[in-house]
């Protein structure tokens, strides 16, 4: 029984790290094919490692992909989470530590648009913005997303609660202006907050893909995934070769890629704590 | 009666700065959240082109569901799609969750492989996966024959196309359902689970009676995250990889929302499909959140 043991987690450590691999393998395939000549990628029997280093396919995949469109995916998603943030750790700190009492309506209303479908909002999304002559312009692009504070506003309010109401009301009684401990105060003790709120906006405004796609269809506006979505189809006569495709699809993903490995416990808390509402 | 009021007041002290912080986020949620939500209601009740001024036409685009085919079959789209796709994503999540839930040397570097998924996105999936998944000479039914199994046509094929969108998105979602149940887990203290270990207690009977009541309440968060994850992803995945095809075999109902909008430009009837479809989301929702409550028990 003890000898059973000793085995136990290096038997798990093989399993868990097999498992691993399996589950990344799609992602080492990408990263791989992206590598190949065109003519290696689509052989048979498939290959699973580059022969020879391909980097042509990444210059050719940043032509296709245009450098207005990565342009316009990172004015997207930091002016996004720019704007978002600023509405959201505001509008968490009046729900959390101000007195009205409207708040927990605000709050209900906040949390009830958590599940309204993207879809059923789409039309007439469309229709507003339109109506705006918003349509190809980035604050058509941007705004509506901005909109969607729920999210991010009960986030800060989860985390906002928690600090002492101490802090506040000190500065109440100086006479500090509510903006002013919400700069000097708030916003530097609700950091953390910041950081999973920020892991999450980002991720979702650069995958973003409907929206960009009904709002902004002209190459001014038009944002990475659209350029990526009609490579999907290059297994019927493509527009470029697959292996470009790939490489196309990793400089899209990468940056991503790289955050998280970089931020990986501010990712993993702002995914869990998402879950916490 | 003073003091209640003088009470009252003082819960209600910082109303006006309240507000005044609040209106630019309100402003812009009420406009492009709840104004939409509310004018997809107006909307359904007409005749809209969008060239054109839309006109009213009362109930009919509701009774024109009740006659076109594609309304309920692509409800039944959705539904296989979601039940294909959430329970695998809640069950396996569990799993995984209860396998790299131990302090071993190089976890979180390994844990690294199981979240890595989370941060790509479902067009940059699609590309990959269209090629993991093409028929005959594909890198899947390649593995799939080395194991003396014929692939199937994947996308091309009505009946394994709408599974085939499932294993993406699931590959996508297990990242953040695992997640989930892995921060409903650690706070399982060690002890208690040691202690059941000592105390002869099986996997089953530790699953059973220490397990599950920890992450009980996590799975109905699971379950909701993914139902929302899968409907709303469910889109990017048909729009990019397969259109709705072959022969609507993964016309979802969301998917057939924007292809009434947006290539048959039937704005209002689409809004009326947009209507049923929260309705129909809700409804499902409570069910989930129901049938969760009912095995707690």
């Amino acid at each position: 029984m003890r000898r059973l043991r000793r085995f136990r987690k290096p038997v798990r450590m093989f399993f868990i790290l097999v498992v691993g691999v399996f589950l990344a393998s799609p992602l080492l395939y990408l990263v791989s094919g992206s590598l190949m000549s065109s003519a290696q990628l689509t052989q048979f029997p498939p290959a699973f490692f580059p022969s020879s280093i391909h980097w042509s396919n990444f210059t050719a995949a940043w032509d296709y992909l245009h450098l207005r469109a990565g342009v316009n995916s990172i004015i997207f998603t930091v002016v996004t989470v720019a704007l978002q943030w600023s509405l959201c750790v505001s509008g968490g700190f009046v729900l959390a530590k101000m007195h009205f009492r409207a708040a927990r309506r605000v709050v209900a209303l906040l949390g009830l648009s958590l599940f309204v479908p993207t879809i059923t909002t789409l039309v007439p999304t469309f229709v507003v913005t339109d109506k705006l002559h918003l349509i190809n312009t980035y604050p058509g692009l941007i705004l509506p997303i901005v909109a969607q504070t729920g999210f991010g506003t009960l986030l800060f309010r989860q985390y906002i609660v928690s600090l002492p109401t101490e802090l506040v009301d000190a500065a109440r009684v100086d006479g500090a202006k509510w903006m002013l401990i919400l700069r000097r105060v708030i916003i530097p003790l609700a950091l953390p907050a910041t950081g999973a709120y920020a892991a999450i906006s980002v991720l979702t405004a650069w995958n973003m893909y409907l929206w960009p796609l009904v709002a902004a269809t002209k190459p001014s506006v038009s944002v990475l995934t659209e350029s990526l979505a009609p490579l999907a189809e290059t297994q019927y006569g493509g527009v470029i070769p697959e292996s470009v495709a790939f490489a196309a699809t990793l400089i899209t993903t990468l940056p991503m890629i790289v955050a998280f490995l970089a931020a990986q416990k501010t990712f993993i808390r702002g995914i869990q704590g998402s879950g916490v509402e | 009666m003073h003091g209640k009021r003088a009470e009252r007041r003082w819960a209600n002290r910082d109303r006006g700065a309240a507000w005044a912080i609040l209106a630019p986020n309100l402003t812009l949620f009420s406009i492009f959240i709840i104004v939409p939500v509310l004018l997809a209601v107006a909307i359904s009740f007409t005749n809209w082109d969008l060239a054109s001024a839309p006109h009213f036409v009362g109930l009919a685009n509701y009774r024109r569901m009740l006659s076109d085919p594609m309304v309920g079959q692509s409800i039944e789209t959705t539904f296989f799609f979601l039940l294909m796709g959430v329970v695998p994503t809640v069950v396996i999540a569990l799993l995984f969750a209860l396998l790299v839930n131990v302090r071993v040397p190089f976890i979180a570097a390994m844990r690294t492989l199981y979240f890595i998924p989370a941060v790509v996105s479902f067009a940059a999936s699609s590309v990959l996966w269209q090629w993991i998944y093409r028929p005959g000479d594909g890198i899947l039914d390649y593995l799939l024959r080395l194991f003396g199994v014929n692939g199937p046509a994947w996308l091309s094929s009505t009946s394994t196309a709408l599974p085939a969108l499932d294993i993406v998105s699931i590959w996508l979602s297990l990242p953040v359902a695992t997640l989930l149940y892995l921060a409903a887990l650690q706070r399982i203290p060690e002890q208690v689970i040691e202690a059941s270990i000592l105390d002869g207690a099986g996997a089953f009977r530790r699953l059973r009676y220490i397990i599950w009541p920890g992450v009980r309440n996590m799975t109905l968060l699971v379950a909701i995250v993914d139902i929302l994850a899968f409907t709303n992803g469910s889109f990017d995945l048909v729009n990019i990889m397969t259109q709705g095809g072959p022969i609507n075999a993964t016309t979802t109902l969301i998917y057939y929302i924007y292809y009434v909008a947006f290539s048959n430009i039937q704005l209002g009837y689409a809004a009326a499909l947009s209507v049923m479809q929260l309705f129909l989301f809700v409804a499902l929702l409570s069910v989930v959140s129901l049938l969760v409550k009912l095995v707690n028990r």
